[in-house]
């Protein structure tokens, strides 16, 4: 009895080990014949996991609409993952016909895949801008995703308590008195600190903080920070004290303090005043707190000297078309990224949907889904946002493992600030030598 | 083994290829690669050993290093000092006996990831909490500083293996004559003296299999490292191999990774191989 159970076990492990051996290569045969007779097959690989389904819902919309062309998506997840599979997949040999690239070192490290997208309708409604970091020359490179912005997100009704307007918080010395006004009436608000400041992570403190502070040292320009050799630091002073504002009005310890802490259990809990993130935070506060999230909460500009009253917004990513595909894959790759940004269609997915703040114009604001949006996007079509997301064109790694690193052993005592800057600025001249 | 006839070969070229395919082919294109600019996708320069003096320049790498062996040596001592104890524990003629074990082998059965995000939460806010009720500074704060990080991972890993450790331990003290104990006993031997005299130079080839086990692995940690702590604060708890992966994903350069992870591999062999000849000396043959 016993050795006939062992028997059959063995047996069903072995056919099973069979089954996977034979599933692993059974669908190959996708993507193979691209573009034989009238059927045209796009592979897209994109990094916007939040988007997976609505985009691939749109997909759908595009195929019924245009019979011949077959799209297949693939979403693989967040900074480091998709870098990673997407190099993979160029060295396997199976190279997407579209996929993202962010920033321009990125760009150059994919150049040779890169069509020129500068014929489609998208680059030209493309807001001013939005298309710096992925220019070449007359070349197009990429079209914009969307724009992101971040800023002061404050809670309104914590602000009328304290009697606060926010319109009124224009210069620094503004934003440094509505803290102290803040931090004296701490116990009658219910709030454990004016800030959660999210030390623990450095994409915090390397990109978006400091971004604000040394993009002026590259006058705003992308293109020019790639080049340049070195750092200036100019507001180097401005940055140490605006994080020791933060710091010293956050809820501690920061080092251990990370984005969810400060999200979800901080500001959507209501024990904060004002965090600094960005647009990307509504779903979160949206999930704990829907009241709050579509009328508690407003975003308002970080007080950088001389540039007051302006948000950083930004490209994180843009799509670009493979130069390498077959030459009506490449158009019809063009065509379907066109119908998305400037058909009926895609814009209302791309603003209901996707809930993105468009890169493009002629999108009707009042249908953003969620009030940062609606207000950073107000702020870009105005002009007044702080141009280049500089950090993106830094030599790869440094805002976080060496400006942000550094600021946090800044943060612990670890280093003085004097050393902060002068070891971020060697670090940045070695890569760049 | 007179018996590598046909079949031998046949039911043997499934592991080796697959074997070969998954670890050997990688393992020499990656040590191929520490030698030349390679960027992920094309390498189009010879460096020589350039990658390899970059890399005892640099100083974080080092740290890791260093901090990779403290955390080593405090968890291999820690893992078989609780793996022993445990193993004791439930080899005594207990009731409890089967559930103790399935409890103590439990945490084995989670991933790290999880494992990680779980005591982060005890940590930080369990801790924290505890910390501001009882009025005890040193429980807040948890995972802010490089000493607490460092100890943290310690616990967690602690925490997850010694149970299969554990097991290990169990395989070995049920193998001890009975007999043997039995007439130490009737000599008189104490409980202390039957342990000290009997009990622990049998189980020595248990120590030589776990403290291999639990070296490797601490050596090579990576999910834990990611989820509990991510390396930081300021990359102080940085293990190797989040070094190794930082560098190639994060910094984008992946041939000065490919080198590191050799050097790693090195190290951990060198390691690794002396310490079995070392503890194999010490077994005893029955």
């Amino acid at each position: 009895m016993k050795s006939k159970k062992t028997l059959i076990s063995l047996v069903s492990v072995f056919l099973l080990s069979i089954f996977a051996l034979v599933g692993c290569s059974s669908d190959d045969d996708k993507g193979k014949d691209k573009a034989s007779g009238d059927q045209i097959t796009i592979d897209i690989f994109q990094f916007k996991v939040e988007i997976k389904d609505q985009f691939e819902e749109l997909v759908k919309v595009y195929e019924d609409e245009n019979p011949g062309v077959k799209i297949n998506v693939k979403t693989v997840g967040g900074g480091n993952d998709y870098g990673a599979s997407l190099k993979t997949s160029f060295s396997s040999g199976e190279e997407p016909d579209i996929f993202n690239v962010g920033g321009p070192s990125s760009v150059e490290e994919y150049r040779e895949y890169l069509a020129d997208v500068s014929d489609t309708k998208a680059v030209e409604e493309s807001i001013d801008g939005t298309l710096t970091a992925v220019q070449d020359g007359d070349e197009v490179l990429g079209l914009p995703f969307n724009q992101e912005g971040y800023g002061l997100i404050y809670n309104k009704a914590i602000f009328e308590e304290a009697g606060l307007n926010a319109d009124d918080i224009v210069t620094y010395a503004d934003l440094e008195e509505a803290v102290k006004l803040l931090d004296s009436k701490k116990d009658e608000l219910g709030i454990d600190a004016v800030f959660a400041l999210p030390a623990k992570e450095k994409w915090v403190l390397g990109d978006h903080i400091s971004n604000m502070f040394i993009a002026s040292d590259f006058n705003d320009d992308i293109t020019e920070a790639y080049n340049s050799k070195t750092i200036a630091f100019d507001k180097g002073d401005e940055l140490k004290r605006y994080l020791d504002l933060q710091n010293s009005h956050s809820v501690q310890p920061v080092l251990s303090l990370d984005y969810s802490q400060q999200v979800e259990q901080l500001f959507s809990l209501e024990k904060v005043a004002m965090i600094q993130q960005g647009n990307w935070v509504y779903n979160s506060v949206y999930d704990m707190d829907p009241e709050l999230a579509e009328t508690g909460i407003g975003i308002l500009p970080v007080p950088v000297e001389g540039f007051e009253g302006k948000i950083p917004a930004g490209v994180p990513m843009f799509w670009a078309v493979n130069s390498k595909s077959d030459e009506k894959v490449v158009q019809a790759s063009k065509d379907f990224l066109d119908w998305v940004y400037t058909s009926e269609t895609g814009k209302t997915a791309v603003l209901e949907d996707f809930k993105f703040i468009p890169a493009y114009k002629g999108y009707d604001a009042s249908k953003i889904a969620d009030p940062l949006s609606q207000t950073i996007y107000e702020y870009a079509e105005a002009g007044n946002t702080l141009e280049g997301w500089v950090y993106q064109a830094a030599p790869t790694g440094w805002t976080q493992e060496s400006l942000g690193v550094n600021i946090q052993k800044y943060l612990s005592g670890d280093l003085k600030w004097e050393e902060v800057i002068s070891q971020s600025r060697a670090k940045w001249e070695a890569e760049r030598k | 083994m007179r018996n590598r006839d046909f079949s031998f070969w046949l039911f043997l070229t499934p592991v080796i290829l697959s074997l070969s395919l998954v670890i050997l082919v990688p393992f020499v294109y990656g040590f191929i690669y520490s030698f030349t600019n390679w960027n992920g996708m094309v390498a189009t320069e010879f460096l020589g050993f350039k990658n390899y003096i970059t890399l005892f320049k640099d100083a974080e790498f080092r740290a890791s290093i260093w901090f990779t062996t403290k955390f080593a040596i405090c968890s291999v001592i820690l893992l078989n000092f609780l793996g022993l104890g445990l193993a004791l524990l439930v080899t005594r003629n207990l009731k409890t006996n089967n559930l103790m074990r399935t409890v103590f082998f439990m945490p084995n059965l989670i991933g790290g990831l999880i494992l990680g995000f779980i005591w982060q939460f005890i940590f930080i806010s369990v801790f924290g909490n505890l910390g501001d009720l009882l009025g005890i500074e040193a429980l807040t704060g948890w995972l802010s500083t490089t000493a607490t990080g460092f100890w943290g991972l310690v616990i967690l890993t602690s925490w997850q293996m010694a149970g299969y450790i554990m097991i290990i331990y169990i395989a070995y003290l049920e193998n001890i004559p009975k007999d043997l104990l039995e007439a130490a006993e009737i000599d008189g031997a104490s409980s202390f003296q039957r342990f000290r005299n009997i009990t622990f130079p049998l189980v020595a080839p248990a120590f030589t299999v776990s403290m291999f086990l639990t070296l490797s692995n601490s050596f090579q940690i990576y999910d834990q490292n990611l989820s509990l702590t991510n390396g930081g604060p300021f990359n102080s708890t940085q293990m190797v191999a989040m070094n190794i992966v930082k560098t190639a994903f994060t910094e984008n350069k992946m041939a000065f990774a490919q080198s590191k992870a050799v050097i790693f591999f090195v190290i951990v062999a060198a390691v690794a191989i002396t310490q079995v000849y070392y503890n194999k000396k010490k077994e005893v043959d029955m």
